[in-house]
C-alpha cells in the first residue's frame, strides 16, 4: 500500500512542478519525477510480498510466489523513454536560454498560446 | 512480405543515414526515397491480402496474448498505404526543400516519424502503441526545432511539455488497465475489460481521452498545434496534417471502439468534435499567417473527422476514414505550395502574399486548387468526403452537427478565398527571380491528380473504405483474429 501512496505522492508533487513553477528547468524536473511516480506504480502493480525472481531456479516455486516480470520490462522501456524526452527537453532549453538569455517562463512567451 | 516491413525497414534507413551522411550527401537524400518507395510497393501488394483477411503478426514467438503482436486488418492496410503514399510524395518535395543543413538530421528524424506513425497503426499491444507514440513525438519535436531559430525553439519546447506530459497520462492508464486485466493485448484487454468496475473504466477512459486526444489535435489539448505547424518547415507540417495526426486518430478511435464502446462515449466525441471544429475554423478565420491558418483549418478538418466517427454507424465511419484520405492529400498540397509562396514573398504574413498569382502562377494555382478542394467543391474530392459525413449524420436524425458543418464550411471558404483573392486581384509588388524546383512541382502535381481523379471516381477510393469500417466497427472479429 505505501508503495500506491508514494507513488501517487510522487506524481502530484510533479504536476505541481510542472503546472506552477516558472523556470525551465524546474519544470523538466517535474517531469521526470511525474515519470518516476508512474514507474513506480508499475513496479508497486507487479509486486509479490516475500516474492522470488520469475524463473524456475527451485524445484517446488510456484508462480504465485514470483513478482510480475511485465511491469518491469515496461519501466525499463519507460525509463529509456523518458531519458530521451528529458534529453531532448533540455537541448531546446539550451536553445531558448541562447535566444533569450532567460530561463522564466513568462518571459520568453512570444507566440500565443 | 509481411507487415513488418513497415517497422523495421524505415528504423533500419534511420540510423543509416548518418553513415551515409559520412559517405555522400546526395545518398543522405536518395536512401529515404528508395524506402518509401519500397514501402509504397510492399503496402499495395499487401492491401488486398489485409483488407480480405487481417494477417496477424506474431513478433518473437510468443503467442498472443502474451507477445507483441502486429494486426493487419482493413484499416491499417489502408493507413499503412496512406502514409507510404504520401510519406513518398512529401521526400518527393523535401528533396530540393530542404537545403539547410543539417540534412541527414532532418532524413533521419523523417525516417522515424514514419517508423512511429506505421508502428501505430499496425500494432496489437498497447504499450507498443505507447512506445511507437513516443517515438513519434520525439522525432516530432526535434522536427519543429529544426530550423534553430527562436520560435521553433519555444514551439518545440511547448509541443514537447505538452506532448510529454500527455505521454504520462498514456503511460498511467496503461498502468490501470494492466493492474486490472493483467494483459497488455489489445484483443485480450477488449475481452476482459468488460469486467472491470465502471468507474476505473471510466477513468482510465479519460486518461486515455489526455493522452491521444493530444496528438490528435482534439479541443482543448491543440494547443500545441498551430505553433508547431507553422514554425517547422513546410513539409514537416505537411508529415503532421497528412500522417502523424491520421495515426493518433486512428488509434484513439480503435481503443474506444475496443474498450468503451458505448453511446455516452461517441455522444461526447461528438460534442468534441463539434467544439473542435467550430473554435479551430474560428480561429484560422483571423490568423494573419498563412502556415497558421493552415494549421488551424487542420484542426478543424480533424474535428470534422471527429464528429463523423463520433456518429458511429457504418456509413459515417466510412465517411471519416474518407476525408482523412483527402485531408491528408489537400493538406500535404496546400502546406507544399504554402511553403513555396512563403518562400518567395520572403514572408509568413498572409498580407505579403499580393499580387504572387501573376509572378509565380503554377505555385499559386496549386494552393488555389488545394484551398477550392478542401472547401469542398466539387469536382475535388474534398466535395465527396464532406458530402457523405452530411449524409451518414442527417441519416442518425442529427440536424444540429449538420447545420454546425456547414456554417463551419462557410467560414473556411471565407478565409481560404481571402488568400486566393490576394494572390489573383491584387497588384503585383515585386517579382522574385527564384523558381519553384521541379521535384517540389511533380510532388505538387501528383497530388493534384490525384484529388481530381479521386473527384471524378470517388468509387475508387470508396470501395476499400466500407472493409476498413467493417474492421474498425467489428470488434468481434478484431478479438477473434488478434487471439486466434
Amino acid at each position: 500500500m505505501i508503495y500506491y501512496a508514494t507513488s501517487i505522492l510522487l506524481i502530484l508533487i510533479g504536476m505541481y512542478a510542472v503546472l506552477v513553477k516558472k523556470n525551465l528547468i524546474k519544470i523538466v524536473i517535474g517531469l521526470s519525477i511525474v515519470d518516476n511516480g508512474i514507474h513506480l506504480l508499475l513496479i508497486a502493480i507487479g509486486y509479490v510480498k516475500d516474492g522470488t525472481a520469475p524463473i524456475f531456479s527451485k524445484p517446488g516455486l510456484q508462480a504465485s510466489q514470483m513478482v510480475d516480470p511485465v511491469p518491469q520490462a515496461l519501466v525499463l522501456t519507460a525509463i529509456v523513454i523518458g531519458l530521451a524526452v528529458t534529453a531532448v527537453a533540455l537541448s531546446l532549453i539550451i536553445r531558448l536560454y541562447d535566444h533569450h538569455k532567460t530561463l522564466n517562463i513568462n518571459k520568453i512567451r512570444k507566440l500565443k498560446w | 512480405m509481411s507487415p513488418v516491413h513497415f517497422i523495421a525497414i524505415p528504423l533500419f534507413a534511420a540510423f543509416l543515414i548518418p553513415l551515409a551522411g559520412k559517405v555522400s550527401k546526395e545518398l543522405v537524400k536518395i536512401i529515404p526515397g528508395l524506402v518509401l518507395l519500397y514501402l509504397s510497393f510492399v503496402s499495395v501488394t499487401l492491401f488486398p491480402i489485409g483488407t480480405h483477411h487481417p494477417v496477424v503478426e506474431i513478433i518473437a514467438g510468443f503467442k498472443p496474448p502474451f507477445g507483441i503482436t502486429l494486426y493487419y486488418g482493413a484499416i491499417a492496410a489502408f493507413l499503412t498505404t496512406l502514409i507510404t503514399l504520401i510519406g513518398f510524395v512529401i521526400w518527393l518535395y523535401s528533396y530540393k526543400f530542404i537545403i539547410r543543413e543539417p540534412i541527414e538530421k532532418y532524413y533521419m528524424l523523417f525516417m522515424m516519424l514514419i517508423t512511429g506513425s506505421t508502428g501505430i497503426v499496425l500494432t496489437g499491444d498497447i504499450f507498443n502503441l505507447f512506445v511507437f507514440f513516443e517515438i513519434t513525438s520525439i522525432a516530432a519535436y526535434s522536427l519543429t526545432a529544426f530550423l534553430r531559430d527562436r520560435d521553433g525553439a519555444e514551439a518545440a519546447f511547448k509541443y514537447l511539455l505538452i506532448g510529454s506530459f500527455a505521454s504520462t497520462f498514456f503511460l498511467l492508464a496503461i498502468a490501470i488497465i494492466y493492474a486490472n486485466v493483467h494483459t497488455l493485448n489489445l484483443a485480450d484487454i477488449a475481452v476482459k475489460i468488460q469486467d472491470v468496475p465502471v468507474t476505473t473504466r471510466l477513468f482510465v477512459l479519460i486518461l486515455f481521452l489526455i493522452g491521444l486526444g493530444i496528438e490528435s489535435e482534439m479541443f482543448p489539448l491543440n494547443g500545441w498545434a498551430p505553433d508547431a505547424y507553422s514554425q517547422a518547415p513546410s513539409p514537416v507540417g505537411a508529415v503532421f496534417g497528412g500522417i502523424v495526426v491520421k495515426a493518433a486518430v486512428y488509434s484513439l478511435m480503435r481503443i474506444i471502439f475496443l474498450m468503451f464502446n458505448s453511446h455516452d462515449v461517441l455522444h461526447f466525441l461528438l460534442v468534441m468534435g463539434i467544439i473542435t471544429m467550430l473554435i479551430a475554423e474560428m480561429s484560422a478565420m483571423k490568423q494573419q499567417q498563412i502556415k497558421r491558418m493552415l494549421a488551424f483549418s487542420s484542426i478543424g478538418q480533424m474535428g470534422l473527422v471527429i464528429i463523423a466517427f463520433g456518429i458511429g454507424t457504418e456509413p459515417s465511419v466510412r465517411a471519416a476514414m474518407f476525408q482523412m484520405f483527402n485531408h491528408a492529400l489537400i493538406k500535404s498540397l496546400l502546406f507544399f505550395s504554402a511553403g513555396y509562396l512563403v518562400f518567395h514573398s520572403g514572408s509568413k504574413k498572409i498580407s505579403a502574399l499580393d499580387g504572387l498569382g501573376h509572378d509565380k502562377p503554377i505555385t499559386s494555382f496549386f494552393f488555389a486548387f488545394g484551398a477550392l478542394a478542401i472547401i469542398g467543391l466539387p469536382p475535388f474530392s474534398g466535395f465527396w468526403s464532406k458530402l457523405y459525413i452530411l449524409l451518414s449524420i442527417a441519416d442518425a436524425g442529427l440536424m444540429v452537427p449538420v447545420v454546425l458543418i456547414l456554417i463551419s464550411s462557410i467560414i473556411e471558404a471565407v478565409y481560404y478565398l481571402r488568400v486566393v483573392s490576394r494572390l489573383y486581384f491584387y497588384k503585383e509588388e515585386a517579382t522574385d527571380v527564384r523558381r519553384t524546383p521541379v521535384s517540389g512541382l511533380i510532388a505538387m502535381g501528383i497530388l493534384t491528380v490525384v484529388i481530381l481523379l479521386v473527384g471524378f471516381y470517388p468509387n475508387l477510393i470508396l470501395n476499400w473504405m466500407t472493409p476498413a469500417a467493417a474492421d474498425l466497427l467489428n470488434k468481434a472479429s478484431y478479438i477473434k483474429f488478434g487471439l486466434f
